[in-house]
């Protein structure tokens, strides 16, 4: 896949020409949100360093690397392969009339288990483009390889097996639990678990939204009789910014070197609004992530 | 670790007791048991690297200010909203002279169990509730955000008037009596006090005011610097990255937090540290990282005082040593069941 375009870097704000202002002040509102700030320029050398104009703010370049990420785990399908956000390397941000922010940057993501990280760290570039505050950003992203595209599929392959020996606890559990302890046996569960949520994490990442996996806490439905697993369970998410926990229930179909299909459905506390989606195949990307 | 010339303030802890997130009282029903045996008895045999029931770190209080009489005591700070005691351990050598005090709390935020974990390092759990268990809206409604609830720039941003909302800030500024009690302690004590430390998780971050504004307190250069220093000595530990700015600049935007509140009062170094780790496993952070996160924050709070010490003690323009105090409080609101 080639690398991703790089576009002219914003013009700087305070040049008096009609559209420089408003591209600058649509940079500004690529950022801002009624009711909530999204994290402004640090302090420190790095991407987006204050007092550089029309650099993006380190805050915008993290939200797209997550967004970037918890694409790429759901489209490789891959539990042994996942993947999270080490360090931002560097970035642009270039926002349209309609408010539609594009980000390009470069990123070195590690492995999710931190038991099996070894430091070793993979490189990515990606552009995601955030629609103004709405959810699903367009993501195309690439990454090197952690290792070898035979020994992953050897590693997914051995989750597999476990996975189909495994008699899982139905009905509510806490995994981990409240000492942070996942028993090695149902690791598999987690890992799977956080496969089919980095769909709705990807989903529902946007400029100043971004969410993690707080906690697996009802396993509905655990079936591995026929080939592939069918995985029905709860998690609750963690939005970093509001601080909420959302529980969200979600339904996977998964076989090694398959595409992941997912369904979910999550609560939102008091708000009227219900967010749920469903993906199956690889039919909607235009494109595929290309790390093996 | 240097003698302590001063007293250290250690204030921490909310520690839901079998809290649910649907706020039922679940024992995990297939908690697998790695960590069994009888409750725990002696100070010997305490371990710093496993999360311990409120109980137990009420009688490891009294046990520390047992043993090490002359230098730790016990003192009640006030009642939670359950009626609970709250206590804080106050470490220093007996002397005549005033002193100098340093802060610190560790578990405003229930379900941040790595923060009061880290306080008992420091002197020898519904588990993803965060709030307190003050009752509201006629018994419908459960729960203020302690660190939205301070007298500072009081629910003007980044925080809610709605109870149901994780970030309700409180009927009123200072409405709950676990902020009242730390507040009026603090408050009669802020002449003496020169670093106020509050312990959170999780992100990884040392954060620096403000939150309410993006404006920046009259000594930031000199905050963020100190700050950076202590971000180093952590590093140097196990590797651990730890971001360093305002609040406002590097998390979220937030009003009536401790840390604000404890600068605009006068108290020149404040900081809220949020712990381990990045997101992987976030609040439920395993106890097998207890040590090594320990560890390394200890080398940062060190750091830290190591700063405050060379401003406070080194210039002291009368040539003498002015000895300081450290008060560590446990901030202890048990909750229960819905």
């Amino acid at each position: 896949m080639p690398p991703a375009v790089s576009t002219p870097p914003a013009p700087r704000p305070g040049v008096p020409r009609p559209s420089a202002l408003l591209l600058a002040l649509a940079l500004a509102l690529c950022l801002a949100v009624p009711g909530l700030q999204a994290a402004g320029p640090g302090p420190g050398p790095g991407p987006g360093s204050p007092g550089v104009p029309g650099a993006p703010p380190p805050g915008l370049l993290r939200q797209a690397a997550r967004a970037a990420l918890h694409f790429l785990n759901f489209r490789a399908g891959s539990p042994s392969g996942l993947r999270v956000l080490a360090a931002v390397l560097r970035g642009r941000a270039a926002v349209d009339a309609r408010r539609t922010c594009r980000v390009d940057l470069e990123f070195t993501a590690e492995r999710y288990d931190p038991e099996v990280a070894d430091g070793r760290l993979g490189r990515c570039s990606a552009r995601v483009v955030f629609r103004h505050q709405k959810p699903r950003p367009a993501v195309n992203v690439t990454c090197t390889r952690f290792m070898e595209t035979s020994r992953s599929r050897r590693e997914d392959f051995l989750l597999y097996k476990r996975a189909k020996r495994l008699r899982a606890p139905l009905g509510a559990t806490s995994i981990p639990n409240s000492h942070g302890w996942i028993d090695p046996s149902l690791r598999p569960i987690w890992d799977l678990a956080f496969l089919g949520s980095s769909y709705v994490l990807w989903e529902r990442t946007t400029q100043t939204l971004h969410y993690y996996m707080a906690q697996l806490s009802s396993v509905n439905q655990w079936k591995t009789n026929e080939d592939a697993i069918d995985f029905d369970y709860m998690v609750l998410l963690h939005e970093f910014s509001t601080q909420e926990i959302i529980p969200c229930r979600i339904h996977l179909v998964w076989y090694p070197g398959k595409p992941l299909k997912v369904k979910y459905h999550c609560q939102e506390l008091h708000t009227a609004q219900e967010g749920s989606g469903t993906e199956e195949g690889s039919a909607v990307a235009p494109t595929q992530p290309n790390n093996f | 670790m240097k003698p302590l010339l001063g007293t250290l303030c250690l204030l921490g802890i909310l520690i839901p007791e079998g809290l649910g997130y649907d706020g039922s009282l679940a024992q995990p029903r297939r908690e697998v048991v790695e960590e069994t045996g009888s409750p725990w008895q002696s100070l010997d045999t305490y371990s710093y690297t496993r999360y311990h029931p409120m109980e137990e770190i009420y009688q490891w209080m009294i046990q520390i200010s047992e043993k090490y009489a002359g230098v730790a005591t016990q003192h009640f700070l006030g009642m939670t909203y359950e009626t609970r005691p709250m206590y804080y351990l106050k470490i220093s050598q007996p002397s005549d002279n005033p002193k100098k005090i340093i802060w610190m709390d560790c578990g405003i935020h229930a379900r941040e169990w790595i923060a009061p974990a880290f306080c008992q390092w420091f002197v020898k759990e519904d588990r993803l509730w965060r709030k307190s268990r003050s009752s509201h809206n006629n018994g419908t409604c459960f729960g203020t955000d302690l660190n939205r609830n301070f007298n500072v720039s009081w629910c003007s941003i980044g925080a809610s008037k709605n109870c149901q909302d994780i970030t309700f800030c409180g009927s009123g500024p200072v409405s709950e009596p676990e902020t009242k009690a730390v507040s009026s302690f603090v408050e009669s004590k802020k002449e003496s006090i020169v670093c106020f430390l509050t312990m959170h998780s999780y992100g990884q971050l040392i954060l620096t005011p403000y939150g309410y504004t993006k404006n920046k307190s009259s000594n930031h250069e000199e905050l963020i610097q100190v700050g950076q220093k202590a971000a180093n000595a952590l590093k140097k530990k196990h590797g651990t990255n730890y971001r360093v700015g305002s609040s406002a600049d590097i998390l979220y935007a937030t009003s009536g937090s401790s840390r604000d509140w404890a600068r605009d009062i006068g108290i020149p170094f404040s900081y809220t540290f949020e712990l381990r780790d990045n997101g992987t496993y976030g609040f439920i952070l395993p106890a097998a990282q207890i040590q090594a996160t320990c560890e390394e924050t200890m080398e940062a709070v060190l750091s830290v005082l190591d700063d405050v010490y060379e401003k406070y003690w080194n210039s002291d323009s009368a040539g003498k040593v002015t000895p300081a105090t450290v008060v560590l409080g446990l901030l202890v609101s048990l909750v229960s069941i819905f």
